[in-house]
């Protein structure tokens, strides 16, 4: 168990973190209030393949098709059927956790790299599909949705990214949290000491994937547009860029990760240098970087801070290594 | 309830509370992007990914709004040209022209590249009431549903306008005719097909064929063979560049030679030049144009502008390279536009100097005319047929006037 002052000291963060993102639309421009929204889009995905990569050791490189089928479903439902945009987030979340479960199903027998590829292929093929069933979804000319505020945005996206994050840390607390951990460390230990590996892994794909599509579905309330290029590859594996850098496993890494590949692409390619050509340059030195020095990722520095603090110097008794986790 | 939940709670309520408070934001008044020295416009190009052949468009049109600047600008005012790399997805687009609209404050956004971008921006500009205009598509929305968009204008010829200038052609130049069509299934295809068939009229039943394939498959062998089986002898290639280039050289491998037209914008010489290499007969293919031919007038006076302003202001540019040739024509254009605005131009004027065009751009090829009224929006609506020989292509026949 950790001691008092661990958990005292996390809850004052998030305090902190919380009254900063509530408070910082006050001092920015409606420009960034709708970068914030963006933020918070990548903050649910990046979150949502935490639970499923980070800690059910389950590797996805396909969250992009998740967030895609929320994304449709929010767009189709508003577009063709009239619909309030926030009430086909309950609709984007269900049919995300439909198709989560069934892509965990090939996780039940496939491992590391083969199940990656299994979910890389997933990536590929939804927007293809997307494509193809034009008369639904408007094909490559897309669907367009009445556009919001920044304000709206950004209030709209934090206010659920808050909520997302407060059931994450619930879920993962728990007894559901320590299968799944089980999972990630030793499938083999995990099925001996009673956790059901088929109910655990396709329940964490499930519950990730029903985030991933609510994250979608912010994506397409930011965008006012849906089209299939939104969720090309690019983004699935932007969120895993996020995950990495963030730090696998740790809920607060979640929003390093999210700030990081949302506002550097944007700064590069608006900035003094208009460099877009840098920016996958830089995200791929910083992912192998982050590899190298802090295979936690971010997560770890703060980790530290916190650690040290609440220890006063003293060496805490469980090590940095990926065995902490 | 558990210390950490209770917190978590909090924490969670903390969030959607503050996010309540924050007010809203009260904006400027006056007309965003015009001082007394300057004239701010912007726009999102895709300079990196898949198609960024595209990127040399919004280079050639800084270089030529250099070029004016240089000449005293519009109106005493000095063209500002802030260009972003969306990278053709509409997810970069959106916020880039948000950052154009809000944090740039541009006047108007100009030249902005790609259908489904366009799409995806249209709503939000128009409802702010900033123009989005000369955009680089050739769907025919941004001239069709002006009444719904008011703010939005396009520029170069739409796709059945094209078409229809192939069907004219045939109908009358072309007497046993026996059509095969290759048609990208979906609606840039059908575009294009509507367009053949209002241009054929009554000449419409001498299509013996259409043949369709997935705008995701490359391979369109099968659908070659199966209108040289019907008995075409006129190809119309209405698909995107790689299906074109197969199935050119497909054609010539099977040993059909039929009169072929590529649309516009499979035929960039750069493809033709590749679909030659790889075994392709593309002698007397027919395309149409409306740019300056200057290749075959390279002493005009227009040739020599063109050249000095690339030299000068855009020296890493390819000469031949037709995407420099539009960004001048479109360039010239909203430069136009903006010095008929009036010597205080609001984004009212502007746009009704861009819906009152009846003027002779250089950059065109000559006997064109560019004529816009608040109703009839298509800036472009003339083209000439042109014929691949000996590595480029020469225009032929007199300019199809207005088809509509």
């Amino acid at each position: 168990m950790r001691p008092a002052r661990g958990t005292v000291a996390g809850a004052a963060v998030a305090i902190v973190v919380a009254a900063v993102i509530g408070l910082l639309p006050l001092a920015l421009s409606d420009y960034h209030r709708s970068t914030g929204a963006t933020v918070a889009v990548y903050f649910i995905a990046i979150l949502a393949l935490d639970i499923v990569t980070g800690y059910t050791g389950q590797i996805s490189i396909g969250h992009g098709a998740f967030m895609a089928i929320g994304g449709y479903a929010t767009a189709i439902l508003t577009h063709d059927h009239g619909w309030n945009d926030l009430a086909t987030l309950p609709v984007a979340a269900a049919a995300g956790f439909a198709a989560g479960v069934v892509v965990g199903l090939p996780a039940l027998r496939f491992h590391g790299v083969y199940l990656a590829l299994t979910t890389f292929a997933v990536a590929l093929a939804v927007p293809q599909i997307a494509k193809n069933y034009s008369h639904f979804t408007g094909g490559t000319e897309g669907l367009s949705l009445p556009s919001h505020s920044g304000l709206w945005l950004y209030e709209v996206g934090w206010a659920i990214a808050g909520a997302t994050f407060v059931l994450a840390w619930l879920l993962l607390r728990g007894r559901t949290g320590r299968a799944f951990r089980a999972v990630r460390d030793s499938e083999i230990a995990a099925a001996s000491a009673g956790v059901t590996l088929a109910v655990y892994k396709t329940a964490a794909f499930g519950v990730s994937a029903a985030m991933a599509a609510v994250a979608g579905s912010l994506f397409v309330l930011v965008n006012s547009f849906v089209n299939p290029d939104v969720f090309g590859l690019q983004l699935s594996l932007y969120v895993l860029i996020g995950a990495v850098v963030g730090g696998l496993g740790s809920l607060w890494g979640v929003l390093a990760g999210a700030a990081f590949v949302q506002l550097l692409p944007v700064g590069l390619t608006t900035g003094h240098l208009a460099s877009s050509q840098a920016v996958p340059v830089i995200f791929g030195a910083v992912v192998i970087g982050v590899m190298a020095l802090l295979p936690l990722g971010a997560a770890d520095v703060l980790r530290a801070v916190l650690r040290s603090a609440s220890t006063r110097g003293k060496h805490s008794e469980t090590p940095l290594g990926t065995e902490g986790r | 309830m558990t210390r950490r939940m209770k917190t978590a709670l909090a924490t969670a309520g903390l969030v959607i509370a503050a996010a309540a408070v924050s007010a809203a934001f009260a904006s400027a008044a006056g007309t965003p992007g015009v001082t007394a020295r300057t004239i701010v416009i912007g726009g999102t190009f895709p300079l990196t990914g898949p198609a960024a052949l595209y990127g040399a468009i919004p280079k050639a049109e800084a270089a030529y709004f250099s070029y004016v600047n240089a000449h005293g600008g519009v109106n005493g005012r000095q063209i500002v040209f802030k260009y972003y790399d969306d990278q053709y997805n509409p997810a970069n687009t959106v916020p880039l022209t948000k950052k154009l609209v809000q944090q740039d404050h541009v006047f108007a956004v100009y030249g902005s590249l790609g259908t489904a971008p366009t799409l995806a921006t249209r709503d939000y500009l128009n409802k702010l009431g900033v123009p989005q205009v000369l955009v680089a598509t050739g769907d025919s929305y941004w001239g069709a549903q002006y009444r719904k968009y008011p703010w939005t204008i396009g520029f170069q010829p739409d796709y059945p306008g094209e078409s229809r200038v192939y069907g004219k052609f045939v109908a009358s130049k072309v007497p046993q005719a026996k059509i095969g069509v290759l048609m990208q299934d979906d609606a840039y295809g059908q575009n294009y097909y509507q367009g053949l068939l209002q241009g054929l009229g009554a000449s419409k039943s001498k299509i013996v064929d259409v043949e369709k394939y997935d705008p995701t498959q490359t391979d369109v062998s099968a659908q070659v063979v199966k209108l040289k089986a019907a008995g075409a002898n006129v190809f119309a290639l209405f698909a995107l560049p790689t299906q074109t280039i197969t199935a050119l050289v497909v054609a010539t491998k099977i040993g059909w030679h039929p009169t072929t037209f590529v649309n516009n914008v499979s035929a960039s010489p750069l493809f033709m030049a590749l679909a030659q290499k790889s075994g392709a007969n593309v002698d007397g293919d027919i395309s149409a144009t409306y740019l300056y031919d200057y290749i075959n007038n390279p002493s005009t006076a227009t040739a020599k502008l063109f050249k000095s302003i690339v030299d000068k202001y855009d020296p890493g540019a390819n000469l031949l390279d037709a995407n420099i040739e539009y960004a001048f024509a479109n360039a010239w254009t909203v430069v136009y536009a903006l010095k008929h605005a009036g010597k205080n131009p609001t984004r009212q004027s502007f746009m009704n100097a861009l819906t009152h065009l009846d003027v002779v751009n250089p950059f065109l090829y000559p006997g064109i005319r560019m004529v816009t009224t608040p109703t009839e929006r298509f800036p472009i609506d003339q083209q000439i047929l042109e014929q691949y020989k000996n590595g480029a292509w020469h225009p032929f026949g007199h300019v199809f006037s207005k088809a509509r």
